[in-house]
């Protein structure tokens, strides 16, 4: 008896401080910003809050600017998740392999994600849009010309900024889960005679599928909820066609005042990340193998 | 086993708390300081003249040592709104916090004191306090005045022997930039203009009250306007023309760094549509250049050709929820900077500011987009600000972002003009 009270104590202090704080700084803010998602309301702290019950989530519907900046911020995650998990696992192929310079690439290709997102948005404006047109003079090649000042650069701006920044992330995680496979696994495959394709679709990526799992999921939620990429690099022009999610809703709240409306698209954002993760999370499981 | 884990709990225990006390203690310390001084706490957003007007802070803190000024500095545009809201919402309200307009002065009501009483309202300028004075009291104090228009290179106008005063209308303006462009290559010059596409307040508020300020009489008249007529729309139109088709392109992903800092003060360009504020910027680059310039109008095609917009970009407000000994204090403040003779000093020299009020010797304005625009203005010339007046967001947001995309060619101007009109009677519905 008195053992396990103690235990519980124990457990308690442990975790009852980080669920306190857990508790105001998300959960409460949450329940309160869903409330806040039924009223009209400009956010100064005297001013009317109004209850407009579900008119803000009726008008989004028909909000033609969030509409598209979903669509185009779904775009631009599936882009980034495929692009980053592809390149990221290449290097982290390439990496693992017995090479001398092996660990040095490692710290090479893991540095871009060291540096914070805002500075390394500003950055790249640069290079794409400076360099790269010192590069068009030079070089007299157009498609170096204009970049970011059409929705198109702008699109594939963000990607390549994307996948410079968090390849090396990924990469991470996909060697520790290549060092995880036996190696006796991979000889045998050898001796029977498989090749360099046929073990890696056969052996390395089902055991590899874990780490599948968790990248995906961290790059999709991810990529779902840029903002300070997209303010550096582009701040949703040209004439808000690269404008995402994240910025359409703080737009909303602090350009236009409008707290309610921003709320109504805060909670169906939320609904959307929280759906399409689990969604993923369960079809790569059912994909993993235990060995 | 047990005794480590107990020693492992107090460790942490302990480790959490430190955090508590210390920030415990440091309140603790400026609340005994607090109980003998009034705090009055300022947040504003001029981020340029930050350094200057805290050493003035510190001038009358000497003068006045049971009052204690802290001052907190936000970067202007919508970030000082929304970190304004947040302010209020946390419960640290500012004594004196900064408003721009009529929708400004409406939103925050409730927290304005009306200042009619002070020596500096009396002393300011006809028109500079009608965005802020509702019902016949004033509820807020002008930082300056400024002015904008086009910034040309002195050097370059002789060169290509084109007299800037004589620029007076439309068709004039669009000559001299002809020949500017014929010349190109003697001028060292990439292109004319260097026109911030990317920048929608450039575009959407400046560019856009040059030619709506010959529509509304003055802020209030926007204010209240249901709808927008778009009077000089061609005037207006040639205006976005002039500047994209003859200046560095892209145009849709120049910024105001590469704006001011690079091209103008680079001399890669003759001509920005800028104001004085963009003074220390060039001086920083090339000081030699930003002694040599001045402004030229925006002048509007079948409307009037000769004038540059003047206004206040920002009031002082003061929160009149805090103590009675607060708000005195704070009025006691602004009132000091404006009139005495320390604070008019700073205002002139160390702020460069062209003053808002009157009793201030503006032979000492030093650089010369101010003095060009205490001409225009003595002369008569200028027309309004009235742009603080639209519809919250609609200057950036709707016009500013349509005229990106009209100069991307993906809208045609009379969608532009339809576009933008449906938007303002939908927000003064």
């Amino acid at each position: 008896m008195q053992e396990s009270i103690k235990r519980r104590l124990l457990f308690w202090a442990f975790v009852g401080p980080l669920v306190f704080a857990f508790f105001v700084v998300v959960v409460v803010p949450f329940l309160w910003g869903i409330y806040y998602s039924f009223t009209e309301w400009n956010g100064i702290v005297r001013s009317q809050v109004e209850w407009v019950g579900l008119q803000n989530y009726i008008d989004l519907f028909e909000d033609e600017q969030f509409i598209y900046s979903f669509w185009f911020t779904a775009r631009f995650a599936v882009v980034s998740v495929i692009l980053i998990n592809g390149i990221g696992f290449a290097l982290a192929l390439l990496v693992t392999q017995p090479l001398r310079t092996s660990h040095a690439l490692r710290t090479v290709f893991f540095m871009p994600n060291l540096i914070g997102g805002l500075i390394l948005g500003f950055v790249w404006q640069f290079i794409f849009i400076q360099v790269f047109s010192s590069l068009a003079d030079l070089l007299n090649l157009e498609f170096f010309r204009g970049w970011l000042a059409t929705p198109e650069t702008g699109f594939w701006g963000l990607v390549i900024l994307m996948t410079w920044q968090m390849a090396g992330y990924t990469m991470v995680i996909y060697i520790a889960a290549l060092q995880s496979i036996p190696s006796d696994l991979l000889e045998a495959a050898e001796i029977d005679g498989s090749t360099l394709w046929s073990k890696t679709r056969h052996i390395i990526i089902p055991l590899v599928a874990p780490a599948f799992t968790i990248n995906m999921f961290l790059m999709l939620s991810n990529s779902f909820k840029l903002y300070d990429q997209n303010l550096s690099l582009t701040n949703g022009g040209p004439f808000n066609s690269t404008q995402m999610l994240a910025m359409n809703i703080y737009n909303t709240a602090f350009q236009f005042d409008e707290m309610g409306s921003a709320q109504a698209k805060a909670v169906i954002f939320f609904l959307v990340v929280a759906v399409v993760s689990i969604i993923q999370v369960r079809m790569n499981k059912k994909r993993e193998v235990e060995y | 086993m047990s005794s480590k884990k107990s020693i492992a709990l107090l460790i942490a225990l302990i480790v959490m708390c430190v955090p508590a006390l210390w920030a415990g203690g440091a309140q603790e310390s400026s609340e005994s300081d607090a109980g003998e001084k009034v705090k009055v706490d300022i947040f504003q957003f001029k981020v340029e003249f930050k350094d200057q007007f805290t050493q003035l802070a510190e001038e009358y803190m000497k003068e006045n040592p049971n009052v204690d000024l802290s001052i907190k500095t936000v970067g202007g545009g919508d970030d000082y709104g929304a970190a304004l809201r947040s302010r209020f919402a946390s419960g640290e309200e500012p004594a004196i916090f900064n408003v721009g307009g009529p929708q400004d002065v409406a939103d925050w009501k409730q927290y304005l004191a009306p200042l009619n009483e002070l020596d500096v309202t009396e002393k300011a300028f006809d028109g500079v306090l009608g965005g802020v004075t509702m019902e016949g009291k004033v509820y807020g104090l002008p930082y300056n005045q400024e002015g904008y228009g086009l910034i040309y290179n002195k050097a370059m106008f002789e060169k290509a022997g084109i007299d800037p005063a004589g620029i007076t209308s439309y068709t004039k303006l669009e000559a001299a930039v002809k020949k500017l462009d014929s010349m190109k290559g003697e001028l060292g010059i990439e292109a004319v203009f260097a026109f911030p596409a990317k920048e929608t307040w450039v575009t959407g508020l400046h560019l856009s009250n040059a030619v709506l300020s010959q529509e509304f009489d003055n802020v209030n008249d926007a204010f209240n306007a249901k709808t927008v007529e778009y009077k000089y729309s061609e005037g207006f139109k040639k205006l976005v023309d002039l500047q994209n088709d003859y200046s560095v392109q892209p145009t849709l992903s120049l910024d105001y760094s590469r704006q001011v800092e690079q091209l103008f003060s680079g001399e890669k360009v003759a001509l920005i549509q800028q104001g004085n504020w963009a003074y220390g910027s060039i001086a920083g680059v090339n000081e030699e250049l930003a002694s040599n310039i001045g402004f030229i109008p925006l002048s509007v095609e079948g409307g009037i050709g000769d004038r540059i917009p003047v206004g206040v970009p920002m009031y002082w407000g003061v929160n009149k929820q805090l103590d009675a000994e607060v708000v005195e204090a704070a009025k006691n403040f602004l009132n000091w900077m404006y009139t005495s003779e320390t604070g008019k000093q700073y205002v002139l020299e160390e702020f460069k500011f062209i003053p808002a009020y009157k009793g201030y010797d503006v032979s000492k304005v030093s650089d010369p987009l101010a003095r060009d625009i205490l001409d225009f203005s003595a002369r008569g010339k200028t027309l309004p600000w009235v742009f603080m007046g639209y519809p919250t967001g609609w200057g950036q947001n709707v016009l500013g972002v349509d005229i990106q995309k009209y100069v991307a060619d993906k809208m045609s101007w009379d969608e532009l003009t339809a576009h933008t009109t449906e938007e303002w009677e939908k927000a003064r519905q």
